[in-house]
């Protein structure tokens, strides 16, 4: 399986080690009011879903980026790949 | 005072070097190492008027070579001065940047042909998943050697260097070897 790593291009997928879903980008404020209840879900619900999966994979042995690859979890083909930090750094900016 | 003598990364008392056809592996004891890593919103320096490389690439100027590692991340190479203090003179040339040691964590091996690019091709294709149409002269990358991760380089079309982890050295050392000696043996 090959991984089209946005700046290295396709990378053998036995280079990189898979974290999980990437809406772990999204955590959540620990000094909010509702803050266990929020934690609750953000450590334990997971969608599951059999398609389209967006998830974080770190180039482990390779430039040590993590990577938002987006994957058909029942086909396992790769639908694309782009860096975590740019995928977080425009989350920052659509929401400020 | 005690006579101590310093020992390269495979215990030996000079560099081991070999030879298995047209390949020739040497180990690079005296290559000194830096990485180097911007600080955030700082500009790239040109240490040594060295202009740093992109993604996936390296370059050279004069004695000075650097390779990219990582997103705003170099590691540099300045050969034959792994006793000096080439660290302070980078971190010198880099104001404003993340300047570490790193010659005495990584071993450094030189491979060589004598027959143009093609064994070099062949040694690749049975240690590192690249593509080798895409690694050509001026590109490094780290990756995974026999479950070990190394940087390779592609000094030129007929040398490519291997550097990784100094206590895997043996290790490293065997399957270059090892590799070098079958691609050697007569095809039946």
């Amino acid at each position: 399986m090959l991984i089209p790593h946005p700046l290295l291009g396709p990378r053998d997928a036995q280079e990189f080690t898979y974290l999980g879903d990437a809406a772990l980008l999204n955590r959540p404020d620990g000094m909010a009011a509702d803050a266990q209840a929020a934690f609750n879900d953000y450590v334990y619900l997971r969608d599951n879903p059999a398609g389209v999966h967006r998830e974080l994979w770190f180039h482990e042995q390779g430039d040590r980026s993590w990577v938002v690859v987006t994957r058909n979890t029942v086909t396992h083909e790769i639908l694309g790949a782009e860096l975590a930090r740019d995928v977080a750094l425009a989350a920052k900016a659509g929401a400020a | 005072m005690s006579d101590l003598k310093p020992l390269t990364a495979l215990g030996d008392a000079s560099a081991r070097t070999v030879t298995h056809g047209v390949l020739t592996l040497k180990e690079n004891n005296a290559l000194a190492l830096v990485s180097l890593a911007l600080r955030r919103d700082s500009p790239e320096p040109t240490p040594f008027g060295l202009g740093l490389p992109g993604p996936g690439l390296w370059a050279s100027s004069g004695s000075i070579a650097a390779l990219w590692t990582g997103p705003g991340q170099w590691l540099l190479e300045a050969p034959g001065r792994a006793e000096s203090d080439f660290a302070a003179e980078a971190a010198a040339a880099c104001p404003g940047c993340s300047v570490t040691e790193q010659t005495d964590g990584f071993a450094a091996f030189e491979v060589r042909s004598a027959a143009g690019e093609e064994p070099i091709l062949a040694l690749m294709a049975k240690l590192v998943n690249l593509d080798s149409a895409r690694f050509g002269p001026g590109t490094a990358t780290r990756t995974g050697l026999e479950h070990m991760s190394v940087f390779v380089i592609r000094r030129a079309a007929d040398r490519l260097a291997v550097i990784g982890m100094r206590s895997a050295a043996g290790t490293l050392w065997h399957a270059l070897e090892t590799t070098a000696a079958r691609l050697a043996e007569p095809r039946a």
